[in-house]
């Protein structure tokens, strides 16, 4: 089920045009990143979404909305840069930001204090926000997003900034909150995009390159290749590989073999059989390995 | 109308923790005080910087109750609305520039709503403030000119009061246009000056004019009636007041604010 459906989206400032000419849906449910490199457009488009830019053509329409209406009681947004009222406590910005969504004020104690846990920063609920560090007021940002329970969240590079430990925990939420809502999130980290998104929409230069599921999209670009890693000299071995009937390229890279092949079943068994019979102390084989960042490279620089 | 008095408490509770609620009654009753007192002493005061010629006698004219009042509202229509300004002239554009509104306005908030809110919570602030101030000059002008009745006093507020909301409302009708503070002082400053200044050049076509509203309240005093003209002047304030408050939500609410 689709929630929500941009068609056409531009956004133009001056000559320069930050979003070209998009379209995209969003699947209920889903986890959906906003994938590219920096300028490329993704924030631009989280804005707009959210209403805090108008879109200089095109629609965005929320399920049971009209186009371009006013959705913001289904979302839940997170800026890149989250900025509070710095002189509130964040339990207070937290009620503050419930009694918006019009929860009765008892109903927002409630659900802040339940957020404040589930985020971890109880124990500084009532600290003033600009005593704060970058990983807290991140929590505090995702937990104002979701105090009424958004049909979609929407968090603005919600990990960028953050140390290891921070991003390891804001993950970890994100995870369980996929249970509840459908998230779109930009980043231009890959690794974060592969561990938690089921959908990618990847961008450069304000134009949409791809999207569809991560599956779908490492079939679409995978490319067929094999590593190799030996013990000791391995150059000798990069002449007997390219005897093989299905190599077509070998490359030595910090001791790894990247053996590009026509056909990787077949490539592995001319590659074992070859092996078996010359006893080459082979250490590790692995085959189709292509990550979301060939993935992305390949889509980016096409 | 529940969100209203939520972004109302926020309000009140930011200008309590920032002290506003402490400086600007402070200032406003130094402002008010002065004038009274000053003149009052005047004399001790020439005599103790000296530098007068021997035998030199000053007759000073002591000023009558009203014209103590007078002096206060004069201070009040420069340095305070200066003050009245400077107190409301981030509440908007200050949290668009740094960024807040970015997370606030993502909510479903009502923008008149949000701009009432603020205007409230302000004018309550320079009403308090303007009453304390009031309430010293009254004290002042007792013990040193003689009696006025607390009703007149009571009187003045209630008129000089419209002034200062319709400064908060100035002010706020810029803080939804623009983003540099420094403009909003600028302009609300400009608008202020050439109010007076049209007032003062084009006396008879500016006679009800919110700028007017001190010298009306003036003439109230001596002739101890509530003119017509200050009835006008006080309805004109009030219907300027209004008219900017709803444009100001129109502004806002068409304005996109990460543009």
């Amino acid at each position: 089920m689709t929630l929500l459906t941009v068609s056409d989206l531009t956004k133009t400032y001056g000559e320069h045009t930050a979003v070209n000419n998009i379209h995209f849906e969003l699947t209920k449910g889903k986890c959906i990143a906003l994938l590219g490199p920096n300028g490329a457009g993704k924030t631009t488009i989280l804005r707009m979404l959210a209403g805090l830019l108008a879109p200089s053509t095109g629609s965005i329409t929320f399920s049971g909305y009209k186009p371009n209406q006013d959705i913001r009681k289904e979302i839940g947004y997170l800026p890149q840069y989250p900025t509070f009222h710095s002189w509130m406590t964040g339990r207070e910005f937290l009620i503050y930001s419930g009694q918006l969504h019009s929860l009765s004020k008892k109903e927002s104690q409630e659900k802040a204090d339940l957020l404040l846990k589930k985020t971890g920063i109880y124990e500084a609920r009532h600290k003033r926000i600009h005593t704060y560090s970058g990983g807290m007021k991140q929590r505090l940002g995702i937990a104002q997003a979701i105090i009424h329970q958004p049909k979609l969240l929407m968090l603005d590079e919600p990990v960028s900034s953050l140390d290891p430990i921070g991003r390891r925990d804001v993950l970890t939420l994100m995870e369980e909150l996929k249970e509840n809502m459908t998230i779109l999130f930009s980043t231009h980290i890959l690794s974060d995009a592969d561990e938690i998104s089921d959908e990618l929409l990847l961008l450069k230069n304000g134009h949409l390159l791809e999207s569809g599921s991560i599956n779908e999209l490492r079939k679409k670009y995978q490319t067929a290749m094999i590593e190799l890693q030996f013990t000791g000299d391995i150059a000798m071995y990069e002449q007997k590989l390219l005897e093989l009937p299905s190599v077509t390229n070998v490359i030595n890279k910090r001791d790894v073999l990247h053996v590009s092949v026509t056909d990787v079943d077949q490539a592995r068994d001319e590659v074992i059989q070859k092996a078996a019979l010359e006893l080459w102390p082979i250490t590790q084989l692995t085959m189709n390995h292509s990550t979301l960042e060939d993935l992305f490279m390949r889509v980016v620089t096409k | 109308m529940r969100q209203w008095y939520t972004i109302f408490q926020k309000e009140m509770l930011e200008n309590w923790r920032n002290f506003k609620w402490v400086w600007v009654p402070l200032v406003i009753l130094v402002l008010s005080i002065m004038d009274p007192i000053t003149t009052y002493y005047m004399p001790e005061i020439l005599d103790a910087v000296g530098n007068l010629p021997e035998g030199a006698i000053f007759e000073m004219p002591t000023p009558s109750p009203a014209e103590s009042i007078m002096m206060s509202l004069s201070q009040l229509s420069t340095l305070g609305v200066l003050v009245i300004i400077l107190m409301s002239m981030q509440t908007i554009s200050g949290e668009i520039r740094s960024g807040v509104s970015e997370i606030i306005l993502v909510k479903p908030v009502n923008y008149s709503n949000y701009v009432t809110a603020k205007w409230a919570s302000f004018v309550l602030i320079s009403l308090a403030s303007l009453f304390i101030g009031l309430i010293g000059s009254w004290y002042y002008t007792n013990l040193l000119f003689g009696d006025l009745a607390f009703i007149d006093l009571l009187k003045v507020f209630a008129f000089y009061g419209l002034w200062f909301m319709f400064i908060i409302s100035l002010s706020i009708f810029f803080n939804t246009m623009v983003k540099n503070q420094g403009l909003i002082l600028f302009l609300t400053i400009v608008i202020v000056m050439v109010l007076n200044l049209l007032t003062s050049v084009l006396g008879k076509y500016f006679n009800w004019s919110p700028s007017q509203l001190s010298q009306h309240i003036g003439e109230m005093l001596l002739t101890n009636e509530i003119t017509s003209d200050l009835m006008a002047s006080a309805i004109i304030t009030i219907a300027a007041t209004i008219l900017l408050l709803i444009i100001s939500v129109i502004v806002f609410k068409s304005r996109k604010i990460a543009e």
